[in-house]
């Protein structure tokens, strides 16, 4: 029986400790937003200057230890697991107590919310999972059986229970940031602009490839490009959505907009204004 | 970016939206702001005050029997100096003087250095389109602005008003409890799950505009906004907000409203606000703000708007103009 859950807990235990390393090695490597690393788990214990090589000694000991789970037919690697989720425990412990306001940290900054009670659960869970591992002695590469495959689905299932991570990618995905407030590079956006067909309609009479102005408001974002005859072509193209809308107008040097009939006649109107 | 073009941008987006170039009307609840005079002060007597304005012209204005006057502290206008830098607020379409701050300035950035025993002397960056800034905390004040700034170290935020006296700012007091965090890491903004509000609410607070230098430099009104495009403007700073808030670009209208007393006003952004983003302070000013500096404004639009410089904050609901 016993041999069975610890054979069912060595890849859950391999996935996770490789997930974990992987997350937190993004995260550092990545640094969306300066200041990330002083709100998660163990960089909020250290020192500033030692919280990024706190957060890679952290990931690359649950790469060696995954790998010493592998292929390490020996008593430590299969107790330094243990000693190393029991110490995480403790640090989540009093992470919240010393820290509510921090995140565990556990999976990189995916798990920015506050240490619950949910996290420390699923620390002592994995404790018991490479305690398990320990009695047995199993090592290798996991077999999945009829047998163990209950056993799998099961550990997989009370460690998702115990995520608060899955709460925030749920509700990352259903609620995304509005599209006012999601930062979004120029170049993008002409990119969709130079593959619409309000582009292909006014390219002729374009005189620069580069915009002599643009700016930002809300959803949109706004060219204006110099065009023949002393006029502007303004486009606005809207950033949200994967077909996004682009809009056009031709202006005169005052701004008003000059629409395709004064163009036409622009000529015409010069020699005979009209009067009422 | 050329004054006026922040005009011809709301022009040319009004054309190709086809919406109105227009600001909206003042809704009916929302009151006209404060007339303000600011300038220097060339002659004061107790009843009457005489201003040169930037323009060059001349005002002058009766004091009200209940006025007050601020500088360093509060004392009676007619001893004010003459030559002193004034903004006064004022009645009756500009012509009675209510409220008057003499040479306040507003010490905003991240400390660079700190020196001195007892007269500490910070140096401060004060973002990329400000000088930076050498202020002398006094002694006798060093203790009101410790306690609300308890890190005194470089690459931490500090905020306070002071006084400008012949060309040096004393800071006199804190104008907020110093973040916790370094200035390089500001909290992200709370992602609103579950829908976003209406209008944005949150802290306005005043900068001397006077200190910008480069595009904006001789800009006297109008606010400065964090939530920039870094590529539009070329602020490297801009882009930061704790206040979860939209894009816009310079030369967009906002249509700011002082919560506590209702007046509103349509101000044009003038400048990236690169060090009101870094700020998650709250204002206490009549009631508490949600977390976030939303918009810094000019010392006669924040005065205008019903503020009180010597308070440094008040609590705003922004929307687009």
């Amino acid at each position: 029986m016993l041999s069975i859950i610890a054979a069912a807990a060595l890849p859950i235990l391999v996935v996770t400790l490789a997930l974990g390393g992987i997350a937190k090695l993004a995260t550092v490597g990545r640094e969306a937003s300066p200041g990330a690393l002083a709100r998660l788990g163990p960089a909020v214990l250290m020192p500033e200057r030692f919280a990024k090589p706190a957060m890679y000694a952290c990931s690359l000991a649950e790469f060696a230890l995954a790998a010493g789970l592998l292929v390490v037919d020996h008593p430590a690697a299969r107790w330094l697991p243990v000693v190393f989720f029991a110490v995480a425990t403790y640090v989540l412990w009093d992470l919240r107590r010393r820290r509510p306001d921090v995140g565990c940290g556990c999976f990189g900054d995916v798990s920015d919310t506050p240490v619950g009670l949910r996290s420390i659960g699923r620390a002592a869970a994995l404790t018991a999972m490479a305690v398990v591992v320990g009695l047995e002695e199993v090592t290798g590469p996991p077999a999945v059986t009829t047998e163990t495959a209950p056993w799998i689905g099961g550990g997989v299932a009370l460690l998702l229970a115990c995520s608060p991570e899955v709460d925030a990618i749920v509700s990352r995905l259903r609620h995304r940031p509005p599209c006012e407030q999601r930062p979004m590079p120029p170049g993008r956006a002409l990119s969709r602009l130079r593959a619409s067909a309000e582009w292909r309609a006014h390219a002729g009479s374009l005189l620069m490839d580069e915009p002599s102005d643009m700016w930002r408001e809300l959803c949109w974002r706004f060219f204006v490009f110099p065009a023949r005859g002393e006029t502007e072509v303004v486009f606005a193209v809207h950033l949200g959505g994967r077909r996004p809308v682009v809009r056009a107008v031709v202006v005169g040097a005052d701004g008003h907009v000059i629409t395709a009939d004064e163009r036409d006649t622009a000529s015409l109107r010069e020699s005979t204004p009209v009067s009422a | 970016m050329q004054y006026g073009a922040g005009e011809r941008r709301r022009k040319l987006a009004a054309a190709v939206l086809g919406r109105d170039p227009s600001p909206a009307p003042r809704a009916p609840e929302e009151v006209e702001p404060y007339d303000v005079v600011s300038g220097h002060l060339l002659d004061v007597s107790p009843h009457l005050i005489v201003v040169e304005t930037e323009d060059g012209g001349q005002r002058r204005l009766v004091i009200a029997p209940w006025a007050t006057a601020w500088r360093g502290g509060a004392v009676a206008p007619a001893d004010l100096p003459v030559g002193a830098r004034v903004i006064v607020r004022a009645l009756r379409s500009g012509t009675v003087a209510e409220r008057i701050w003499a040479d306040i300035t507003r010490i905003t950035g991240v400390i660079r250095e700190v020196r001195g025993r007892r007269d500490l002397t910070i140096e401060l960056d004060c973002g990329p389109h400000r000088r930076e800034r050498s202020i002398v905390v006094p002694y006798r004040s060093s203790g009101r602005i410790r306690v609300r700034h308890p890190k005194l170290e470089p690459g931490y935020l500090f905020d306070s008003i002071g006084l400008l006296d012949q060309g040096t700012s004393f800071a006199h007091l804190p104008a907020t409890s110093q973040p916790p965090y370094r200035a390089a890491a500001v909290p992200p903004p709370q992602v609103p799950y579950g829908g976003s509000e209406a209008g944005i609410s949150g802290t306005a607070v005043w900068a001397d505009f006077m200190d910008f230098t480069g595009s904006a430099a001789g800009v006297t009104g109008g606010v400065a906004y964090p939530m920039i495009e870094r590529e539009d403007t070329g602020c490297g700073d801009a882009g930061v907000s704790c206040a979860g808030l939209p894009y816009l670009a310079l030369g967009s209208l906002l249509h700011v409203r002082n919560v506590c007393d209702g007046r509103a006003d349509t101000l044009p952004i003038v400048a990236c606000g690169c060090l009101a983003g870094r700020f998650c302070d709250r204002c206490l000013e009549c009631g508490t703000s949600p977390r976030g500096r939303i918009i810094e404004l000019a010392a006669s639009s924040y005065v205008a708007l019903g503020g009180d410089l010597t308070k440094g904050c008040f609590n705003a609901r922004v929307g687009l103009g």
